[in-house]
């Protein structure tokens, strides 16, 4: 039987990326869901091989902003798109990674997208979703997988 | 050399690279680099990330290491690809060392001493 890693996998792994890179402080994240607001910024990558579907961070767009000045190193104010899309891209990028780790192999990882909004994948449902608050704004990790593989 | 696509993974290890006293060059990807080695550039290491457009870290790693030139350079890969079959193909292309993200700065330092490029 297939290991799907849990919803408390996805904590976890999201938790030790944003206590090296954003916060420094394992207890930033907290669990639960937050109203995300009008405006939202999804970070995805997609696995194909031994596991076929996607891994997303979707967040609050001021979470995106907070996430980029954090690995930038600058005032929220200061951040530009770009950078929210390499930051969001790369959160994404180490979260997928880590949670490709708990597959089955071998998988390969494609390069990040961001999209400002939500992001569905056609032919794919969600199979795990953990909703998390970061500074007071929304943030949802979620793991998705091709139907023909989850039936 | 500090070889990522992520602009701010690169500023991020550029920094501790600077703290433990290190030049730092940058590239986006892979042929970038080899682009900045053909033109002079000898790095004493290039922290490479696997997944990058145009040319990927492990295509770079394979280029560096058909050139006699380039090969006192050590390659350490830094990268979230931490499947074991990975590591090992990577290692066996010529990396010299494997950090899976996210790291520490520590963890970066400890590396770099166990592959001699840094003394305690």
């Amino acid at each position: 039987m297939t290991y799907i890693p849990s919803a408390d996998d996805l904590e976890v792994i999201t938790r030790e990326v944003w206590t090296s890179f954003l916060d420094g402080d394992p207890d930033g994240l907290l669990p639960g869901a937050t109203a995300a607001g009008a405006e939202e910024v999804t970070g995805c990558v997609h696995l194909s091989g031994a596991y076929t579907g996607s891994i997303m961070l979707r967040c609050s767009g001021p979470a995106a902003r907070y996430a980029a000045a954090a690995l930038f190193s600058m005032q929220p104010a200061d951040v530009t798109q770009n950078e929210v899309v390499d930051a969001l891209g790369e959160l994404a990028n180490m979260v997928g990674g880590n949670v490709k780790s708990m597959l089955p192999g071998p998988s390969a990882l494609s390069l990040p997208s961001v999209v400002h909004g939500q992001l569905a994948v056609p032919g794919a449902q969600v199979v795990r979703e953990v909703a998390l608050s970061w500074r007071g704004e929304s943030l949802v990790v979620s793991l998705w997988q091709q139907a023909a593989q989850a039936a | 050399m500090v070889i990522d696509d992520s602009s701010a993974m690169r500023l991020i290890l550029g920094r501790i690279m600077r703290g433990l006293g290190f030049d730092v060059v940058e590239a986006p990807n892979g042929a970038e680099a080899i682009a900045r080695l053909q033109s002079g550039a000898m790095p004493e290491i290039a922290l490479v990330d696997w997944n990058m457009p145009v040319m990927d870290g492990l295509a770079f790693v394979n280029a560096v290491r058909k050139e006699e030139k380039w090969r006192q350079i050590t390659l350490m890969m830094v990268t979230t690809e931490s499947e074991q079959s990975q590591i090992v193909r990577a290692l066996a292309a010529g990396a010299h060392e494997y950090v899976i993200k996210p790291f520490t700065p520590d963890a970066i330092a400890d590396k770099l001493a166990l592959l001699g490029v840094l003394a305690y």
